[in-house]
């Protein structure tokens, strides 16, 4: 199925001060998988998609993306990588009192001078990008409106906007759906689905729902206690896996 | 509010922002520049002698005795001038809470136009300088430390109201509603809901006043009300840099303490910030440390009875017959008001304007460039910025050195700023706005500085995860998000620059401000009512332009 790993961790460990947030954690992500991390709040599953963009490092062990040790790199060459992961937060992330449209733009951030990312704050620029990118999450009537006035589930849609402007070969979704309803849910993660599939992105997404795990990905991660509980093909996950999984 | 629909919409912030350009450039000739020589360069050479004096304080034993008891002096001011305004503050602050009248009172139209009336009246007490206050206590007073202390909490006190009833109003409403629904006596229901869920954030400002009070108290000192303000004064006019440098680095320590123990506090009491214009005060966290506060409070009184026991204020004189003869002379010598130099006052105006706006585009800007490196999470601590920070020692020396500048800048009062700058430049408004321009921007640069403490890191992380440089995360995401607060905190202090420009005026800055203070020592009641009601009605202008700005930002950008 895969070739080089896209994401490769060895042996990692990730300790806040005294907390074990991850613990001698190894793992691959191939090109074009499906993944879903599962496992009950506190398991380790932001500390892992944080990692694996780069914004934390290890404590022990090592991170690769696309075959460069993160923790190695110069500012400059991290950013190169960086540019290549996506990620859709959580809590959202986004930058509440500008508008859409910049939201949407920060995705350029990466490669945009400093002159053009200043101009385009005054008159949006690479308007094309941005309203093909909110025309496929369904919400370009909003590119000119205030990020903050959107409803969750609006923004959960720009966030998913500003990484297809990225355009990156992997993305990480840190619990895309945690905060939508049932109905919701379903439209983002179908959304996901949609943008990885043509262009063989990777997509990592955890969850706290194990249902919509099961539904859409084709591999599961699961962790416990900050520890590798299983790391299994969707198929081959029994109940009696998801049961020790979320046992006390 | 309109809709931005539109790729070209103009964000009220930056047109807001080409207002206020327009109105600096204004001010800017206003002033004189461009027109007539505004730099002095004769006074260069004792400008020299001045900064040179900051490395050689005077030292000698005798001096250090002065300025121990002005130090003590200044501070008993501010504690005793602190302690009446928060009295003030308190009951006038319930009275003038909406919550008080609408849900305690259960206020008919009727009594609710009386609670406006008496908000409104408020203002006034407010909009006129302690300065202003001292000057008119001391021609019926005298020399007495009560004019420092009286000077201090009436506007003061009258500003605390303001913000209590604020915080009272817009602390959350329901628990209060649900005990009055279920029968509890109004009055009761208040004390048990809406004070205690407020109480922290009414402690925490009352700090914040205590810390204005050490600025003010330094302030009536050189109307000759004694303290560390009266030594800088008489040093500074017998050009005794040495002396002055010594006072200087006093009321530098003071500030430093007062500043600290309060920041201490507030993060003890888990209040992010001292004055929160942007936002409602949510009821604080961390409650499990609030009842320590309590052991703060034997202190507390001991601190104010020894303040009172110190500075032994006169309090008899307040109801003595010979005031109150002064006060009715004073009363009928000012009737009837002398409009004839009203047409006068129109330039005056102008200047004092142009003056305020002046003064606080230099804090703004000076406040702006000092507040990043100001900042513990910024440069040092920052996950956001800086990943590998190589060379650890620079971020330190810039944060100790734009923190020890802010704090020298708010320390030493505005009136000296004034005099100092008078050595280089003609006298005029720009002498007065540079100092209060260097008084405020001490001021602005801190409560900047908060505002990138407390500033959001999950957008920041998620723009520096995509790769985008440092220079980028701060366009689209440090920027974005302290921006309209920082036009917040700085339209707030153009209000209080306004009132300040009086005290600069006490040295001879020019405009009403200049007026007033002349008028008042020379006894001119007549005319000092018509000017004083030419200040009031300007500062209530600007007030109301401050806040219609601050309106418009809030609701849009």
């Amino acid at each position: 199925m895969s070739s080089a790993p896209v994401i490769s961790l060895d042996r990692v460990t990730f300790r806040f001060g005294q907390f074990v947030a991850l613990a001698d954690v190894s793992l691959h992500i191939g090109m074009g998988q499906r993944v879903a991390l599962v496992g009950s709040s506190g398991a380790g599953k932001s500390t892992l998609i944080r990692l694996m963009n780069g914004t934390l490092q290890p404590t022990q062990g090592e991170i690769r993306a696309f075959g460069q040790e993160l923790s190695q790199l110069k500012p400059q060459r991290l950013r190169q990588i960086q540019r290549q992961i996506g990620t859709i937060y959580q809590q959202l992330h986004l930058v509440d009192n500008l508008r859409v449209i910049h939201n949407v733009n920060a995705g350029h951030l990466g490669r945009w001078s400093f002159w053009k990312a200043l101009i385009s704050l005054v008159v949006p620029l690479d308007l094309p990008t941005a309203t093909n990118a909110l025309t496929q999450v369904g919400i370009l009537e909003k590119l000119y409106e205030r990020t903050d006035r959107l409803s969750g589930g609006q923004q959960q849609r720009v966030a998913i906007a500003r990484v297809l402007v990225q355009d990156p070969l992997v993305i990480l979704a840190d619990e895309p759906i945690s905060s939508l309803d049932p109905q919701l849910s379903r439209d983002v993660m179908e959304l996901l689905c949609q943008i990885c599939e043509p262009s063989n992105r990777s997509l990592v997404v955890s969850l706290h729902n194990i249902e919509f795990a099961l539904r859409y990905c084709d591999r599961i991660i699961a962790l416990r206690h900050g520890r590798l509980l299983f790391d299994a093909p969707t198929g081959s996950v029994s109940n009696e896996m998801i049961a020790d999984l979320y046992r006390l | 509010m309109t809709k931005p629909a539109s790729r070209f919409f103009i964000a009220p912030s930056l047109l807001w922002g080409l207002v206020g350009l327009a109105a600096i450039a204004l001010s800017l000739w206003q002033a004189g520049l461009f027109r007539q020589a505004v730099f002095n360069l004769n006074g260069f050479p004792l400008l020299w002698r001045f900064v040179v004096a900051s490395v050689h304080p005077d030292v000698s034993r005798n001096l250090l005795d002065i300025t121990l008891r002005a130090s003590l002096v200044t501070l008993a001011y501010a504690v005793c001038g602190t302690f009446f305004s928060v009295v003030i503050g308190a009951v006038a602050g319930v009275f003038c809470s909406e919550v008080w009248w609408l849900e305690v009172l259960q206020a008919n139209h009727f009594r609710y136009a009386g609670f406006q009336i008496i908000r409104a009246l408020l203002a006034f007490p407010r909009a006129i300088h302690e300065l202003i206050w001292g000057l008119f206590f001391l021609n019926i007073w005298g020399l007495d430390p009560l004019v420092a202390v009286v000077a201090i909490a009436i506007p003061f006190g009258a500003i605390t109201a303001k913000v209590f009833s604020e915080i009272l109003d817009e602390t959350p409403r329901q628990p209060l509603l649900a005990l009055i629904n279920s029968g509890v006596a109004p009055l009761a229901a208040f004390l048990y809901t809406l004070l205690p869920q407020a109480f922290l954030n009414l402690l925490s400002y009352s700090f914040y006043r205590f810390e204005c009070s050490i600025r003010a108290a330094a302030v009536l000192g050189i109307i000759g009300a004694g303290g560390l303000g009266y030594e800088i004064l008489l040093s500074l006019q017998s050009l005794r840099y040495e002396q002055l440098w010594t006072f200087f680095y006093a009321l530098f320590f003071l500030n430093g303490c007062v500043d600290f123990a309060s920041a201490a506090l507030r993060t003890q009491l888990g209040c992010a910030s001292r004055i929160d214009l942007n936002a409602h005060h949510p009821p604080s966290r961390n409650r499990q440390n609030s009842h320590r506060i309590f052991g703060l409070f034997p202190i507390a009184i001991a601190g104010v009875a020894l303040s009172f026991w110190y500075i032994q204020p006169d309090f008899s004189k307040v109801w003595s017959p010979r005031s109150q003869q002064l006060f009715n002379q004073i009363v009928q010598a000012s009737l009837p008001l002398d409009f004839s130099a009203l047409p006068h006052l129109m330039p005056l105006s102008l200047e004092t304007v142009a003056m305020s706006v002046l003064a606080i585009a230099i804090a703004a800007i000076g406040g702006l460039l000092l507040a990043f490196p100001a900042t513990q999470n910024f440069f040092l601590l920052s996950r956001v910025l800086n990943r590998y920070r190589g060379d650890r020692l620079l971020p330190h020396v810039m944060l100790a050195t734009a923190r020890i500048v802010l704090l020298l800048c708010r320390a030493i009062p505005a009136p000296i700023w004034a005099l100092v700058a008078l050595y280089v430049l003609f006298p005029g408004i720009l002498p007065g706005a540079v100092g209060l321009g260097l008084h405020n921007l001490g001021i602005l640069g801190r409560l900047f500085a908060e505002v990138i403490e407390n500033l959001e890191q999950p957008p920041l992380e998620a723009l520096k995860a995509g790769g985008a440089p440092d220079s980028l995360v701060f366009l689209y995401g440090v920027l974005p998000l302290t921006m309209p607060r920082f036009l917040a905190y700085t339209l707030y202090r153009w209000e209080v620059c306004m009132r300040e420009t009086v005290i600069v005026g006490l040295v001879g800055a020019g405009g009403l401000g200049r007026a007033l203070t002349e008028q008042l020592s020379s006894f001119d009641y007549p005319s000092l009512g018509v000017t004083l009601s030419a200040f009031l009605v300007l500062t209530f202008l600007v007030d109301w332009i401050s806040a219609t700005v601050r309106r418009s930002l809030r609701a849009s950008s």
